[in-house]
């Protein structure tokens, strides 16, 4: 049995996890293949026009795994540990999955409000014919190849961290700034000016800084979606460090973003550190980021 | 301290409606501006480019109250779960200072004690007041809906063009007017007698066609382009469930959204945020009752109607009930919606003759 994970929007929430979970419990995991031209193409060719770029990305990727696999697995991420709520688009993608595609879809509703993510597995697992004992094991495994990568992930900030070059912070969600396709290699390039990329989700956050944001007034609203606590609590976090430079990378039609972005670019411009932001489309073109982030760089020296 | 001088977001017909809450309690209120291309145009200059359109178009209800001299703004939040409504407070706060309004910002939550707190601490009318203003506000609200209901009945049946809606506008403007309760019940007979005696074709039979979507789209005709008036005008009756009532029951009743759930299993087993579900629901409640055409309103990239949308469009080529999605935003021009309403209206006229 072939389990296709769409290699797009909610993978990269928690890659490996997923991967390692199914293949434990004696699967064989298909990813879809990196984002490439087609995959887009094919995605904004079935999608409603003005969903948001990575919705369209991710329906690409979906059709690529039709017919290739017996199930295809997309979870219905609603909220996560500390009960705040993922994105909306999140909660319809798989009775929007089940309109494109002809394979079952696999899929369970994780709601933390409501069950621990544990209950979940468990049910996830009844529904692919696994017992408790089995999906518990695959789940702790999976668990502990994610904090290997995390604690990778902080030592590579902290080297990251100390060198003496520019260094600018990418403010985006986690499917934007992995998949190289999407972000029309933004790293690759700043790297290429001489500037090194932090990742705001590596930036590791102390408990004694939570502490403190929690007694000083905020000048944010409290959020009530996960990424926009993090993202605020993190570059919080990033602020005390040496920081060159921002870029916040956002997809078109993101609603969140448009929220998100007015505080994230007022906290910055606070502190006075140089904000660029980035919007990504199916239609942006590479000559034309390669010219802005040129002149920021520029700006920064 | 300053005299508080209140303004707040229009909402179609209904703000008549909510002004009448303020001006029992005793408080100064300076209307919002009525929606016209001037006031979106001011709006969306200073709103954030990617943010949905009614924050647009409230701010630039709002900001000619401000010139004028008010300092406290009225916003709700927290209309629908998930959507981004719940932000208009803080980001239309963070514009207007940017552009150089001290404003006060009254936040609150669409719960019926939060509503009732703050008009507390900003007045300071004891409680009898506010139950009396409260009681006011839904007898003035419920005969808005009342009479556009009934416009939406009479404007395809009228022998005389363009009778119902003067009849409309002149009982609305009376019903502004109107600041007493007690003379409430003489001119709600005087406004029903006045639809009563609007001349009618009768037994004329006529295809029906529904609205759905987004609520703030639905039922603000200034928004809207007039949608019902014009398609009442061609002779098609509209029906729309969307109102404040059926918003208001949803809030404190929760098993509207129960029954809705249910109702939806087959397509989304989800909330979307927003009335993203009710959408659906309606959509299946109206091919059920055999009409004609479906008219779907949403505020350019509002994220729980264009989620639902390919449902939608499923329901419609499983149904081959005629379908038309009309996304609005600050650039959409009427001409260009006359256009995309003719074409959908002729569409509707076969459906319903092919039917007989």
């Amino acid at each position: 049995m072939t389990i296709g994970i769409p290699r797009a929007l909610i993978y990269w929430k928690r890659p490996q996890f997923w991967e390692s979970f199914f293949e434990d419990l004696g699967f064989r995991v298909l990813l879809s293949p990196e984002t490439n031209k087609e995959l887009v193409e094919a995605g904004v060719r079935v999608s409603d026009p003005e969903n948001c770029f990575s919705t369209k990305v991710f329906f690409g990727h979906l059709l690529w795994l039709d017919g290739k696999v017996d199930w295809v697995f997309v979870p219905r991420l609603k909220t996560n540990a500390e009960k705040l709520e993922y994105c909306p688009k999140f909660f319809a993608l798989p009775d929007l999955s089940k309109i494109l595609v002809r394979t079952p879809i696999l899929t369970e509703t994780f709601n933390e409000k409501k069950e621990p993510l544990e209950g979940t597995l468990a049910k996830l697992g009844r529904k692919i014919g696994r017992e408790k004992r089995e999906v518990k094991r695959a789940r702790e495994k999976a668990f502990l190849k994610e904090k290997d990568e995390e604690r990778e992930k902080r030592e590579n900030f902290f080297r990251k961290i100390e060198e003496k070059t520019t260094k600018i912070t990418l403010v985006s969600h986690p499917y934007n700034f992995y998949d190289d396709y999407v972000n029309l290699r933004v790293k690759e390039k700043l790297e290429k000016l001489g500037a090194q990329t932090i990742f705001i989700e590596e930036t590791p956050v102390n408990e004694t800084i939570n502490q403190r944001s929690k007694v000083q007034d905020k000048d944010y609203p409290k959020f009530h979606w996960e990424f926009g606590k993090e993202w605020m609590e993190k570059i919080d976090a990033i602020l005390d460090y040496n920081i060159t430079g921002a870029i916040e990378i956002s997809s078109f039609q993101c609603g969140c973003d448009a929220v998100l972005k007015e505080f994230v670019e007022k906290k910055f411009k606070q502190n006075s550190i140089p904000f660029l932001y980035l919007l990504i489309d199916e239609q942006t073109g590479e000559a034309g980021l390669q010219t802005r982030l040129e002149a920021f760089i520029d700006t920064l020296r | 301290m300053k005299k508080t001088i209140i303004t707040f977001a229009r909402w179609g017909n209904y703000t008549i409606a909510f002004k009448t809450i303020f001006d029992q309690l005793g408080l100064e209120v300076i209307p919002p501006e009525p929606t016209n291309p001037t006031t979106i145009a001011e709006g969306a200059k200073i709103s954030p480019e990617m943010y949905c359109f009614p924050l647009k178009t409230t701010l630039g209800n709002v900001l000619p109250g401000l010139r004028k001299g008010a300092n406290t703004v009225f916003m709700v939040q927290n209309i629908g779960g998930s959507c981004r409504q719940r932000y208009y407070g803080a980001i239309q706060k963070k514009v207007l200072e940017e552009n150089g309004h001290q404003v006060n910002f009254l936040d609150f939550r669409a719960t019926p004690r939060d509503i009732y707190r703050t008009i507390k601490k900003i007045s300071g009318a004891s409680s009898w007041q506010i139950i009396r203003a409260a009681r006011f506000f839904f007898k003035k609200l419920r005969l808005i809906e009342k009479i556009e209901k009934k416009a939406q009945f009479y404007r395809p049946r009228e022998i005389k063009k363009g009778t119902t809606d003067q009849v409309l506008t002149e009982s609305l403007t009376e019903l502004e007017k109107l600041n007493k309760e007690k003379d409430f019940p003489r001119l709600r007979k005087e406004i029903l007698k006045s639809f009563s005696e609007i001349e009618t074709e009768k037994d004329k039979k006529i295809p029906r066609v529904a609205l759905v979507g987004e609520i703030y789209t639905v039922c603000d005709p200034s928004i809207n382009f007039d949608l019902e008036s014009k398609l009442g005008k061609e002779g098609i009756e509209v029906h729309r469930e969307m109102d404040i009532t059926y918003h208001l029951k949803k809030l404190v009743f929760p098993w509207k959204d129960w029954t809705i759930q249910r109702k939806i299993n087959p397509y989304l087993r989800s909330t979307v945020g927003g009335h993203g579900r009710d959408a659906i629901y309606e959509m299946l409640h109206y091919v059920k009752e055999d009409f004609d055409g479906i008219i779907h309103l949403l505020p350019f990239g509002c994220m729980p109607e264009v989620t639902v949308r390919p449902i939608l469009e499923k329901i419609h080529l499983e149904s081959g009930i005629p379908f038309l999605s009309l996304s609005l935003d600050e650039q959409v021009a009427e001409a260009g919606i006359n256009t995309r309403l003719e074409a959908f209206i002729d569409v509707v006229r076969n459906h319903y003759n092919s039917k007989q």
